[in-house]
């Protein structure tokens, strides 16, 4: 199966106010292939989103190799590291995220407002059909504030889908969520990237959501380390 | 090129859900510009109507006039001479004596005194005289028994508006009571101008007009070419000095273009304030563009993590502004022209004009072009601002 991304020795440390070194991970060895769908768990603060930062091409290493589909991302301008980001990534955050003001349907198009060609022009249509897969076609103009957690977070995974993205990164996406709703929503995710046959990212909390994974990771101290994936305790 | 329509169309959408701020701040970019754009407009009309006024009074560019002084009055046979000599010599095709007379004449309603101008048929062409009606001189009226009279617009309706296709008459008034036909009629230059008209220098000897001889040899001009001008003023002043020794002979420039232009300072000084009110509505487009990126951070974030380059969020920050007094622009431009072209206000800035200026192509280039200018400017600041919010940041909650 081909490589999508993959840390080697990924370490990231920050200089907190105060000019004391936080080393928040200190050796990362990961490796993502496609069709992966990866649970990563993990005690609040212990650096989950700082790794997904990195999967993502928001962040840089303080040192060790990150590869992003055979490039060292180290080599890419911001710009480039931009580009391939909205091609090939896309994110479910735990607060939805959804741009307030917008259409169900505006948000949905946003990604593709960074795309060119038939991407471009057709935005609307492709969007729309995305957000009929997610089941929500028929809310297409709502506001975002008008619609349910579950609902904005449907949204929000049309939204990261949109563009086709080889990777999901998804920063516990039923956080905000109640469980029958959180579970549902999961299930809608795994789907749609089962389907797209792109990698699936998910750091969550939640056993439920790391049940429906295929591999599990747990991060303590700053190292991945593999973890069994837990079984399901459905409510 | 899809990264410029993205970024409009972003902007598009950024514009219409934060409607009602902007639009305020924007009433005074599109006051402002419609003030900057009406100093052009007005100025270009009042300059058009002022040149016409200029043209009927002084002549057009260049309009030379003659005079030659002395301790008595200059023989007037021996100055008709030197002017027909000097029209010879330097092959001049327009030129036309002008004397001032009062002239009483009889109209339906009783006599009337009237400013009456002996010139020649050249005087038309120097002074750009278009009539309402009828025609201008032509060079064989002057044969004619009963003089020609061109007539202004109040001589017109004081004598009742007659048909001029039945050569209609108005006798003058005094000595011999001889008879003059109307030919044409030429507009007045100002609201409730008194009634005037025109007869040429032959006729109006023959018919003896009331002051003709007696008031003096009166004024010689003749057009030419702008680039002309100062070698003929040379050359026929010394030409003149030379046949009348021991008198002053002066050529002078009449014409409206010798004597610089009189709106500029007033222009400048109008259009200056509309530039500083244009200024002040570019800080308040720059305040709500400031605050409008500090509480879109986290958006910023968002659009970041979905792609958008720096360079894409620059853009965009910045069209917004540029789109939004663009169209605060073309509002200003369209009140403007609204201005400019209304009938009353025409009527009010350039009353010797029979037929008003298009509105000018260059005023409303101004007026969208500072718009614009603006609107970068507000914007360049904030999208500043923005291409340095950090992304992770900007999503961490
Ligand atoms: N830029 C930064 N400056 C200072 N501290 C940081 C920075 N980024 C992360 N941290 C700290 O590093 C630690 C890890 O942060 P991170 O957000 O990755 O944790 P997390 O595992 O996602 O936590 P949670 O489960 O609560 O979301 C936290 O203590 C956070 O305060
Ligand atoms: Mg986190």
């Amino acid at each position: 199966m081909e490589e999508l991304v993959s840390l080697k020795g990924v370490t990231r440390t920050v200089l907190l106010p105060d000019d004391q070194e936080l080393h928040i991970l200190r050796g990362v060895d990961l490796a993502v292939h496609s069709g992966d769908h990866t649970a990563v768990i993990g005690r609040s603060g212990c650096g989950k989103s700082t790794l997904l930062n990195l999967l993502g091409l928001l962040d840089l290493p303080t040192s060790g190799e990150l590869t992003f589909q055979g490039t060292p991302v180290r080599q890419l301008h911001s710009n480039a590291r931009a580009k391939l980001r909205g091609e090939a990534v896309g994110f479910v955050f735990q607060q939805f995220n959804l741009l307030p003001g917008r259409t169900a349907l505006d948000n949905v198009v946003t990604p593709l407002l960074y795309a060119r060609g038939p991407a471009f022009w057709r935005r609307r249509e492709i969007a729309m059909d995305i957000l009929d897969r997610v089941g929500l076609a028929r809310r297409a103009q709502t506001l975002p504030n008008m619609l349910s957690g579950g609902e904005q977070q449907r949204v929000a995974i049309a939204r990261a889908l949109v563009r086709r993205p080889r990777l999901i990164l998804a920063d516990e996406p039923t956080g905000a969520l109640d469980v029958d709703t959180g579970q549902s929503v999961m299930a809608l995710l795994d789907t749609v990237a089962t389907e797209s046959g792109a990698a699936l990212i998910t750091i969550t909390h939640d056993v439920n959501v790391a049940a429906l994974a295929r591999a599990c990771y747990r991060l303590e101290s700053g190292v991945l380390t593999p973890a069994a994936i837990p079984a399901g305790v459905t409510a | 090129m899809t990264g410029i329509i993205s970024a409009l169309v972003e902007a598009w959408q950024e514009l219409r859900i934060n409607k009602t701020r902007i639009l305020l701040a924007l009433l005074g970019v599109a006051l402002s510009v419609a003030a900057l754009t009406s100093v052009v407009g007005l100025g270009n009309l009042a300059r058009e109507g002022f040149k016409a006024a200029s043209e009927r009074n002084g002549g057009r560019s260049a309009t030379l006039g003659i005079g030659v002084y002395g301790p008595t009055q200059p023989d007037p046979q021996k100055l008709e001479d030197a002017y027909r000599g000097i029209i010879d010599r330097y092959g001049i095709a327009h030129y036309t004596h002008v004397t001032q007379a009062q002239q009483g004449f009889q109209f339906p309603r009783g006599v009337q005194q009237v400013q009456l101008q002996v010139v020649d048929p050249g005087y038309g062409v120097i002074h750009r005289l278009e009539v309402s009606q009828g025609s201008w001189f032509a060079a064989d009226d002057e044969k004619r028994l009963a003089p020609a009279l061109v007539v202004s617009e109040a001589f017109y309706d004081a004598a009742g508006r007659p048909n001029l296709v039945t050569n209609p008459t108005v006798k003058l008034a005094g000595g011999r009571a001889t008879t003059a036909v109307m030919i044409g009629v030429v507009p007045d230059l100002y609201p409730e101008m008194p009634p005037s008209a025109y007869m040429l220098t032959g006729a109006a000897e023959r018919a003896g007009a009331a002051g003709i001889g007696g008031a003096g040899p009166g004024q010689f001009k003749f057009w030419v070419q702008d680039g002309q001008a100062e070698t003929l003023k040379a050359a026929v002043t010394s030409d003149l000095q030379r046949q009348f020794p021991g008198m002053q002979a002066q050529v002078d420039r009449m014409d409206y273009a010798s004597q610089g232009d009189p709106f500029a300072t007033v222009e400048l000084a109008v259009g200056g304030i509309a530039g500083l009110v244009l200024l002040l509505g570019a800080v308040g487009m720059l305040n709500i563009s400031m605050v409008t990126v500090r509480y879109r951070v986290r958006e910023i974030g968002i659009r970041r993590s979905f792609g958008a380059t720096s360079r894409r969020i620059f853009l965009g920050v910045m069209m917004e502004s540029v789109v939004a007094t663009a169209v605060a622009g073309i509002v200003g431009v369209m009140l403007s022209v609204a201005v400019v072209k209304n009938p009353w206000i025409q009527s009010k800035i350039a009353p010797g004009l029979t037929e008003y200026p298009a509105f000018p192509v260059e005023a409303a280039m101004l007026g969208l072009g500072s718009a614009v200018l603006v609107g970068a400017l507000a914007g360049a600041i904030p999208a500043l601002v923005a291409v340095r919010i950090k992304v992770i940041d900007a999503i961490r909650f």
